[in-house]
């Protein structure tokens, strides 16, 4: 791997390696620019993936090197449902290791639909007082950069003609995942109830793709690692080709503390921890900031200086705003024969019916609900029988018998409105690891969330009594107070007033600045962002290479 | 031990506590650990303890089988449950040591105030031990040994429970990581439509 000084200016560093930080790393790499990717998590098993562990007990106790998520007791945030109240420890957490999130998500690769950019201005069931607004670009701009992503990266799925899913100009690279029984019981019960039933789109290729091989189906999967490289990371797909371009240097335990400035208002740099918590400066033309919606604005914030002591790129106010972490919705059920839910991938088809939202409801929301029923033994076993099972004794154990392998769930990935006092900020009296400002997160569902997620509860019970559950419990859903689904926290638009940076990611306020991550999403979609943060960083690249081979980031 | 991993183990123990630095100091020589507990197993042997007394081993094997008992199949007991706590007490679940010491001494005097006449968890009957556990149920000693009873019926045997997969055989988990379709009941239905 090409080495940089940290003396010579290269042209770019990235910071974070996930979902848009490997895109970015790659396509800037093979553009010809030299590149530094700043990873704050470890390497994990890359390039040894064979290596990643299947094994439940030593996944729950990580060593240092192989831990794939942040840990809230390093990483530390902080948690507040207004700003009237002080804020309470957090457990907000997100992938933290060479590849980031797409190491260990479930690979669910949804596209927003052509309506969701437009909402704003199109759906008459928007409440007002949310800060809900159109995006800068159409569906019909990203359209080609989703096709891109999902040729590049290795999606598997099923293009099909329905209202309810983003229609395709190319099919997928690959065939969906083998249908599992929940799927099966999706089918029955849309048969009965007249709903469309579509296979999960999933960053897991189901045929060799680009010299990788196909899942085995090994069932131990969202969270782990994956053995056979099947899983479309960045860390599999994206990273190992801007390696070999000999440009670009990925450098892990690499904690950014600041984006450093000039006196004129340009980024020069930044200063990170390194594994001994040693400062290091490197120098660079421009910084791409991808670590996550949550963790980019925090960095903004922590960012200051003279010239921006609001926080970096933050004229507006908004850097930190509109933070949405998604709500999910399961209900459980048991039926009378055996489902073996724990083969295969986790995410299986999707009922897509109820993704737009619909006056009739009386309210806003909408979403897709997911057949699944993944459970590894350990999660059966702590915690997972129906809520009246025994937790021991000789009933724990005939419930064990009886409900292993035939249990389904129900996930339903929702809307969340945008709200400008649901934030990301710095906390003023916690300090993380490395002794700097730890996040604060204050975040509140809107009514009309937690109305939806109540629609997603009772549309669940439906749907698997209608497939012929013999048993079916939905507890109430929480909303989340956390996770790795962030997004909105620098989000694009036209105006710098209302908006962290341009339809080109580039911040409003600093000309070699660019955020490229979840946090540009204006809106959360249904709760499936990554997809949508690939092809982003698809079109972010085309525009930011082009603009520097033109020289426009120098005259601007 | 190098001298890059001790201050690792330095920094995290600033940071999280000395559960997490112990971890990563110790993390080979926990791996090394399972050896002999492969080779008793291939030798048809009991386990050596590394942190109970064979007293407190035979108290905890008690309240394991009644967690899991044993019937037609086998329970916490024919998994070897035990040995993956006694393990799991000397490794990750180090900062449990006190729970279980304690509570050891708390079960017997629940033991012993219900049953004036025996002087161990282990030699009471069935259901005078059913009885002990309900009045403790919701003891931090209880959840412990629950938890740990239920991982180590479900883990890998390489850490001692889980004894001929006795955990995956009764909830018919199937460990090869290699499935192909159908997968279950359903799915193969609605192929066959």
């Amino acid at each position: 791997m090409r080495r940089f000084s940290t003396s010579t200016e290269v042209d770019y560093i990235v910071i974070g390696s996930g979902a848009a930080g490997g895109i970015m790393a790659r396509q800037l790499s093979m553009a010809g620019f030299s590149v530094v990717v700043l990873e704050q998590g470890s390497w994990g098993k890359y390039g040894r993936e064979h290596e990643y562990n299947k094994d439940e007990w030593l996944q729950r106790n990580l060593s240092d090197e192989d831990r794939l998520m942040s840990d809230p007791s390093l990483q530390r945030n902080t948690w507040r449902p207004n700003d009237k109240v002080k804020a309470v420890p957090g457990s907000h957490s997100y992938g933290c290791v060479v590849g980031g999130g797409t190491v260990t998500y479930g690979g669910s690769s949804w596209r927003h639909l052509p309506y969701e950019f437009r909402e704003a201005s199109y759906d008459p069931t928007i409440p007002s007082g949310t800060s809900m607004a159109d995006w800068p670009i159409t569906y019909e701009e990203l359209e080609p950069y989703y096709t891109q992503a999902e040729w590049e990266m290795g999606i598997s799925g099923l293009r099909v003609n329905s209202p309810f899913v983003a229609p395709m100009t190319k099919d997928y690279p690959v065939p969906p995942a083998p249908l599992k029984s929940s799927g099966a019981l999706f089918h029955t019960a849309a048969k009965k109830l007249g709903l469309t039933v579509v296979p999960g789109p999933l960053a897991i290729i189901t045929q060799p793709y680009k010299g990788r091989a196909a899942c085995v189906n090994c069932g131990i999967c969202s969270g782990y690692g994956c053995q056979v490289r099947a899983r479309s990371s960045t860390a599999v797909t994206m990273l190992p080709a801007a390696e070999k371009t000999g440009r670009c240097e990925i450098r892990v335990k690499s904690y950014v503390r600041e984006i450093s400035v000039d006196n004129g208002g340009r980024v020069t740099g930044v200063v990170y921890f390194d594994a001994q918590k040693r400062e290091v400066r490197q120098k660079a033309k421009a910084v791409v900031l991808s670590a996550n919606a949550s963790e980019s604005a925090r960095l903004l914030l922590l960012s200051k200086s003279a010239r921006f002591p609001d926080g970096l790129a933050n004229s507006s106010g908004m850097v930190g705003r509109n933070v949405m972490f998604g709500n999910t919705v399961n209900v459980g059920a048991l039926f009378e024969h055996p489902l073996n839910e724990y083969k295969g991938v986790i995410s299986g088809a999707g009922i897509v019916d109820y993704v737009p939202s619909d006056t009739k409801r009386g309210f806003y929301g909408g979403g897709r609900m997911t057949a699944r029923g993944y459970l590894t033994p350990f999660e059966l076993g702590l915690d997972g029988l129906s809520p009246d099972a025994p937790r021991w004794g000789a009933g724990f154990k005939k419930a064990l018998r009886e409900e292993a392998n035939h249990r389904m769930t129900i996930t339903s990935f929702i809307t969340q409105l945008p709200m400008d006092s649901n934030r990301i900020d710095l906390d003023p009296d916690v300090k993380d690891a490395w002794g700097l400002p730890a996040m604060r997160i204050t975040s509140t569902a809107h009514p009309d969330d937690v109305k939806n997620m109540e629609f997603f509860r009772q549309k669940s019970i439906e749907v698997l009594q209608a497939a012929g559950a013999t048993k079916v419990w939905a507890p109430p859903a929480g909303e989340a107070r956390g996770g790795a689904h962030n997004r909105g926290t620098c989000r694009m638009g036209n105006d710098p007033k209302t908006s962290v940076v341009d339809k080109f990611h580039k911040a409003h306020d600093v000309p070699n600045l660019f955020v490229v991550d979840g946090s540009n999403l204006v809106t959360g979609g249904r709760n499936h962002p990554t997809m949508t943060i690939q092809a982003l960083a698809f079109r972010a690249a085309e525009h930011i290479i082009r603009d520097a081979k033109n020289g426009t980031h120098r005259n601007a | 031990m190098n001298k890059t991993k001790s201050r690792r183990a330095f920094l995290l123990a600033s940071a999280t506590g000395v559960n997490a630095a112990w971890i990563a100091g110790n993390y080979p020589g926990i791996l090394a650990a399972q050896n002999d507990l492969q080779l008793a197993a291939k030798a048809g042997e009991r386990p050596r303890l590394v942190f109970f007394s064979d007293a407190q081993a035979a108290e905890i094997e008690a309240v394991a089988a009644q967690i899991i008992p044993t019937d037609e199949s086998p329970g916490a007991r024919e998994a070897h449950c035990v040995y993956f706590i006694d393990r799991a007490l000397a490794g990750f679940a180090k900062s449990s040591q006190p729970v279980y010491t304690q509570g050891l001494l708390d079960l017997q005097a629940q033991a012993q105030q219900l049953h004036p006449a025996s002087d161990k968890f282990s030699a009471l009957t069935s259901e005078q031990q059913i009885q002990v556990l309900m009045a403790i149920e919701k003891t931090l000693f209880f959840r412990a040994v629950r938890t740990h009873t239920v991982i180590g019926f479900f883990s890998r045997p390489v850490h001692g429970g889980n004894f001929e997969k006795a955990g995956w055989k009764l909830i018919g988990y199937d460990d090869s990581l290699n499935h192909k379709p159908p997968f279950g009941y359903y799915d193969a239905e609605e192929v066959r439509r």
